[in-house]
């Protein structure tokens, strides 16, 4: 029943997509006539198929179904509900089932502000969102079908399945339960989801460049009616990407976040382009300048979540995230051929027509900033984008194995981290046009005063490494430019207006919602940095063997061994040992690190516990545990709840230039009539 | 004067910060343990996937660390210790590989990237140079309109 269901609203996605993207695409190429071709009617097919998809996958899910291959396989009847909900999107085909749902909600949002032929530039990007669907569904209904019937059954897993809905279905008592790894942590349930949501929503703004190429229309239009999209797009991404980064410190026992592996790297290059991508759009803006460039980047951040698909889901590259089937693989790459061909194609027949006027009257200005800021976020990208690619190609032409692992990473991306930190203190204060050396000078000089008092004061403090100094000096430059920034437009406009101080604030900022949201963000990005030099250079580790009652000093902290524990849960077997965590005689936490075991799938999961305070962290791993004793690891990790802070500021940043945009937008809103 | 004064002061606190700075970093001590772990964290743990010795918790990796702090007790070189690994493993030890043929292109792309866009960015310079006259400065960027501070 599922497998019909399933199948049936994954068919009726993919007809209304192609119809979509066929009656967009007949409504762009008139330019005048009756307004006789519906749109809102396939926009409106394709989400309630794509929603009906994936609460048939849910249903089976929590049905315990096994009749279907993908519950059988990735569910198990033990399975903690939470686990149950996110295991339609922990593997691969239910993976591109919530890809489908995202992108049917944006293609709808892109529907709400097209309001009837003639607006060309709307059926276009609806016909590019369209095509792009039409390739995701037809994904689902052939080589990642999440909807197959198992003709095979095993003890606990399906051994063949096929596609057709009306195949007798052979159940196996039970499944085979999700990926270990991916129901250690309930934010499983999060994660992907907010990545997904950043994926796809940069789709939207590929889909209007794609349409103002072809049209042949430049100017802004594209620009502003892809603009909510991408900065929500944004806002989302670098949620996922911060929790992907706090869910791999409290699962994978390593201490870290961030490993520069292969598909985090994925994840971090759409977002670098959509960062380029989002301050050079405010140029092309105000003056009108970089659309060519803008075209570029709206390319490149689409082409790159296309490629981070491929990474994950191809097999080529051995990390986590992979998934592990292949037979996507080649599909992907093949459409990841055909976007970068078409939009490159289509650029460079279209450049003579959306070359913008070169209107840059000198480099040492806002404008100027903004180009700083956009070559130092490309090299970066570029930077992550070759150390990736390059082991892979190396080994695909030679055999030979080249690794690229975090020191390359970090000896090129520190630099430019710096530089953008710079960048971020002085470029928004840097007048536009023209900005004299006095003007700047007036604007940053006492942030840079603040910014070197912190840092005087962390070393006489006895912090004393170069890095974090230095992080600490530019972020509280970053922060005091804003501060002072702020401080210095409401006392003028409290003064001219005589309103109160506090009002004027208020008035300055909503007035310019775009600005101040960035600025949001750029204080989210500083303390983010500050976490980031901490974690990284100041950072403890010792090892430690302990028998119950013994007592190791680490870090300042006393940790005693209480005793040993064994936990039978249902889907699994938790063996762990009680830690006692003292400082200065006080008891602040009992930590339990453990090892789970989940049945069937070999190894046990070691899984750290994590006692979390301003101070720092203190991170126990378990890496032995027998008769005689445990082996501990012990972290200590500064800091770095700073980083998961500042990843939240920065998107509450993109957030609140969203809603105080369309807030602000509302009561003066002259959009016709919506059909 | 007292306008002077206060600059002079000013100027003072701030060259008093910059110096505590530049000579808190300067006398750093760099310990030995510090030494180890970035010593550690270039080398690849040949059984774990793309991890450090000085990350992995695998025991080949325990091992490999403690010979890496065995040596930097003895007074070796980072090169030196660096090197002895690269002589019995091979190159793919190390997790930065150096400038050679086979990564010459990994190091030349990003370098590339970098003049071309600093081509580009000048070459947009050409348009509209600025006049360097103060009526033409003046008229061209208005003052802005944010109150002098």
């Amino acid at each position: 029943m599922s497998a019909l269901l399933g199948t049936i609203s994954v068919l009726v996605a993919l007809g209304a997509a192609i119809a979509l993207t066929i009656q967009g695409w007949r409504a762009a190429a008139r330019s005048d006539g009756p307004a006789t071709i519906r749109l809102r009617t396939p926009v409106l097919v394709l989400l309630v198929a794509a929603v009906a998809s994936l609460l048939v996958l849910e249903a089976a899910l929590l049905g315990d179904d096994f009749s279907l291959e993908y519950v059988a396989n990735h569910h198990a009847a033990a399975t903690p509900l939470l686990y149950t909900v996110a295991s339609a999107w922990g593997a691969l085909e239910g993976s591109i089932v919530l890809w489908g749902v995202v992108l049917a909600g944006a293609t709808w949002l892109v529907s709400r502000g097209y309001s009837r032929a003639p607006d060309r530039l709307g059926a276009g990007a609806l016909a590019v969102m369209g095509l792009v669907a039409t390739f995701f569904f037809a994904l689902m209904a052939t080589v990642a079908d999440p909807f197959k019937v198992c003709v095979e059954a095993g003890p606990a897993s399906c051994l063949a399945a096929s596609p057709l809905p009306w195949a007798a279905a052979v159940a196996p008592p039970d499944g085979a339960g999700p990926n270990p790894l991916l129901q250690n942590h309930p934010l499983m349930a999060v994660h992907p989801p907010m990545l997904y949501l950043g994926y796809v929503g940069l789709t939207v703004p590929f889909a209007f460049a794609m349409s103002a190429l072809a049209l042949g229309q430049g100017g802004v239009e594209w620009l502003r009616r892809s603009r909510t999209s991408t900065l929500v797009a944004w806002s989302f991404l670098t949620v996922g990407i911060t929790l992907g980064g706090l869910w791999a410190y409290e699962v994978l026992s390593w201490g870290g976040y961030w490993a520069w592996d292969p598909v985090e790297n994925a994840s971090l290059l759409p977002w670098l382009m959509a960062t380029a991508f989002l301050h050079s759009a405010v140029v092309q803006e105000r003056r009108g300048m970089l659309q060519a460039w803008n075209f570029v980047l709206v390319i490149a951040a689409f082409s790159l979540t296309i490629l981070g698909t491929f990474l994950t889901r191809s097999g080529v590259v051995a990390s986590v995230h992979s998934f592990t089937q292949s037979a996507i693989g080649p599909v992907l790459l093949g459409f990841l051929v055909v976007v970068l061909s078409a939009s490159l194609g289509l650029f460079a027949a279209r450049a003579h027509l959306v070359a913008s006027a070169p209107r840059l009257e000198s480099l040492a200005s806002r404008e100027g900033a903004f180009l700083l800021n956009n070559l130092l976020l490309s090299v970066f990208a570029l930077v992550v984008l070759v150390g990736t690619l390059y082991p892979l190609l190396v080994e695909a032409f030679s055999g030979a194995e080249v690794g690229v692992g975090a020191p390359f990473f970090n000896r090129l991306t520190v630099p430019l981290a710096f530089g953008l930190l710079l960048t971020m203190g002085v470029g928004p204060v840097t007048p536009w046009r023209l900005a004299r050396g006095a003007v700047v000078w007036a604007r940053i000089r006492t942030p840079l005063r603040v910014g070197l008092a912190a840092g005087a004061v962390l070393v006489l403090t006895g912090t004393r490494n170069g890095w974090v100094v230095g992080a600490v000096m530019l972020s509280t430059f970053v922060v005091a430019v804003i501060v002072r920034h702020l401080w210095v437009t409401s006392r003028a406009r409290a003064a001219k207006l005589g309103v109160s101080r506090r009002k004027a604030a208020l008035d300055v900022v909503a007035g310019d919602s775009g600005y101040w949201g960035g600025q949001l963000s750029h204080i989210g990005v500083a303390l983010a940095a500050v976490g980031l030099a901490a974690a990284a250079n100041l950072a403890t580790h010792a090892e430690v063997d302990l028998v119950p009652g013994d007592t190791a000093s680490f870090a300042g902290y006393e940790l005693t061994y209480l005793t040993p524990f064994l936990l039978n849960e249902p889907n699994r077997t938790v063996t762990g040992a009680t830690i006692v965590v003292e400082r200065d005689s006080e008891i602040v936490s009992e930590l339990q690190p453990r090892i789970n075991e989940y049945p069937g799938t070999g190894a046990g999961i070691v899984t750290p516990a994590v006692h979390s305070s301003l101070r720092g962290d203190v991170y126990l791993t378990l890496t032995r545990i027998d008769a005689g004793g445990i082996t501990l690891e012990m972290d200590t990790t500064p800091a770095v709840w700073l980083i998961w802070l500042g990843g939240l500021v920065a998107a509450s940043g993109g957030a609140f230039s969203t809603v105080v945009r369309r807030l602000a937008q509302r009561p003066a809103s002259t959009e016709p009539a919506r059909v | 004067m007292s306008e002077r004064l206060r600059r002079w002061v000013a100027g003072l606190v701030t060259a008093t910060m910059a110096a505590v700075v530049a000579i808190g970093l300067i006398t750093a001590p760099s310990s030995e343990a510090s030494r180890a772990e970035a010593i550690g964290s270039r080398i690849k743990c040949p059984v774990c996937q793309g991890e450090a010795i000085a990350d992995s918790p695998a025991e080949l990796a325990g091992s490999m660390m403690a010979l890496v702090e065995e040596r930097v007790a003895q007074g070796w070189s980072d090169q030196q210790i660096i090197d002895a690994f690269v002589a019995s493993y091979g190159e793919w030890i190390l997790l930065d590989p150096p400038l050679a043929p086979a990564t010459a292109l990994l190091w030349l792309i990003p370098a590339a990237g970098v003049a071309i866009g600093l081509l580009a960015a000048m070459r947009r310079r050409r348009v509209a140079p600025p006049v360097e006259d103060e009526a033409a400065d003046a008229a061209r960027a208005p003052e802005p309109r944010q109150a002098p501070s």
